[in-house]
């Protein structure tokens, strides 16, 4: 199964998938690096901060701007990857695997859901 | 209605992202913005820059007419050469910034900025009065291509540009059997030309410079590199670093301001009086002391008390680090190698005041 099948994405450009007991990763969709450019620089959470669905919690570094990237459910922030704040263009490259960001251990409900969308749903609200 | 420039179809045609700039659709870039900055500071890059103003001024007070608009000497502006202007209010607050060109005995040149165009023109015909002068905007006729780097001048040369030409000088000449205007002047910190030429040949133009650009590495460049380019050389943007309420001596301009200047000039009084006691405030180059990324409108901070703001901002490729330029208060610790604190999204960022440009202004290349 190709990742794309697998994830859901928010309107604001972030996705997010199942691993396993309720815990999701997290990152920017392909759309949204390549609207970006050159990334140069992240700025994620620490492991253990909390966040409510739509807050922001990391913020991307392009060269031309910095923008906000926002929380796609509640959660607690798991893991971070250390790889690609250390080298940011991994997200230009490979955004879906080596550029995910962080994983989150999610705490709302279901209905945090509902407005998330499958890729091909994503792609075709783009146009 | 957002304008298109005559190269609008090609810079689709080259994957360009095309982005709404001053009422423009214009290239922000066309691979990215770090790879088409090297290929300037290494090679040869081309831009289109034909959103910028062209504005003619002749007639029997041109010179006196100039005079009075700009705070540089335009009786010393000689056949061919060109000038770095401001125009500035009565207040001395800058309207635009520009190049002069002389181009014949009453007959001159502006380029300004594709922003302020409106403005512009506005203020220059409240200023006519009394002058016998023709102000006249071509911008919609011409088109203007830059071609800079340092093998810029070699590629031009090999397209049958007579490249004997010194920095900031003007002439006719001729690009591939092209007719057009070839000033040696830029907005990069490298060598190279801005090419003038009708609208009616720039796609001809534009197509005859990159092939023979290939063997040169050549590459379209989009308006993001230009801004990381200009960066680097801590060139002014307008609109950034530059507008109403700031003087050239604010901007650390008063290099480009004569002080035995003899013609009165809006924003003279205020001006000189600035030059001779001092600015409330001062532009300064900046480097990031960690991996923040300063940008427009961030706040800068000296022993914790808020003294000014940052204009400009961003990662300077070459350097590799992060460089800004920004005003804050004109006292005298404030300066080159104090280290201040910007505000990056509610924390506190050291940078270091540094001289600039940021990097080493190039020399022409000449071939023999």
């Amino acid at each position: 199964m190709s990742i794309t099948e697998k994830i859901l994405c928010a309107k604001t450009h972030e996705f997010i998938y199942e691993n396993e007991n309720n815990i999701y990763t997290a990152g920017l969709t392909d759309y949204a690096v390549e609207q970006l450019g050159d990334i140069v620089f992240l700025e994620l959470p620490e492991a253990g901060t909390e966040f409510k669905k739509g807050e922001t919690f990391a913020t991307v570094e392009s060269v031309k701007a910095a923008s906000e990237i926002y929380m796609p459910i509640s959660g607690k922030i798991t893991e971070v990857n250390s790889a690609v704040a250390d080298s940011p263009e991994i997200l230009n490259e490979d955004p879906y695997e080596k550029g995910w960001l962080v994983k989150i251990e999610r705490t709302g409900d279901d209905t945090e859901l509902s407005d998330l969308m499958e890729y091909e749903d994503y792609k075709e609200d783009l146009e | 209605m957002t304008k298109e420039t005559f190269l609008h179809d090609k810079h689709v045609a080259l994957g360009a992202r095309m982005v709404d700039f001053a009422g423009w659709s214009m290239p922000v870039q066309y691979t990215s913005i770090i790879e088409e900055h090297k290929t300037v500071r290494e090679n040869v890059g081309l831009f289109d820059v034909s959103h910028m103003g062209e504005v003619f001024i002749s007639g029997k007070d041109s010179l006196e007419f100039l005079n009075k608009i700009v705070p540089q000497d335009i009786s010393k502006l000689v056949y061919e050469k060109a000038i770095y202007c401001q125009l500035p209010n009565k207040n001395g607050g800058l309207i635009d910034d520009l190049i002069i060109y002389k181009l014949g005995l009453l007959e001159y040149l502006i380029i300004c900025n594709a922003a302020r165009i409106d403005e512009d023109l506005n203020w220059m015909v409240r200023n006519k009065k009394g002058f016998e002068v023709k102000i006249d905007n071509q911008s919609h006729n011409y088109s203007l291509l830059a071609v800079q780097g340092p093998k810029a001048a070699e590629l031009l040369h090999t397209m049958g540009l007579d490249i004997n030409q010194n920095s900031f000088t003007i002439r006719p000449a001729k690009v591939a059997g092209i007719k057009l205007l070839a000033s040696r002047t830029g907005y990069t910190g490298e060598d190279g030309f801005e090419l003038l030429v009708e609208n009616e040949f720039s796609e001809e133009l534009f197509d005859r410079i990159l092939e023979a650009g290939k063997p040169f590495g050549i590459k379209p460049i989009g308006l993001g590199a230009r801004d990381t380019l200009r960066l680097e050389a801590a060139l002014h943007l307008y609109g950034n670093d530059l507008d109403e309420n700031t003087t050239p001596v604010e901007a650390g301009l008063s290099w480009s301001v004569p002080k035995d200047k003899i013609a009165d000039y809006n924003g003279k009084k205020a001006i000189m009086n600035q030059i001779k006691n001092g600015t409330e405030k001062k532009l300064v180059g900046l480097k990031m002391l960690d991996r923040g990324i300063a940008r427009h409108g961030y706040e800068i901070f000296y022993k914790g008390e808020n003294i000014g703001v940052i204009t400009s901002g961003g990662i300077s490729p070459m350097l590799n680090a992060n460089i800004a330029l920004g005003y804050v208060k004109n006292i005298e610790e404030i300066c080159t190698g104090a280290i201040v604190q910007i505000m990056i999204r509610e924390k506190l960022h050291d940078a270091e005041i540094v001289k600039r440009p940021f990097i080493t202004k190039r020399n022409i290349v000449k071939i023999n």
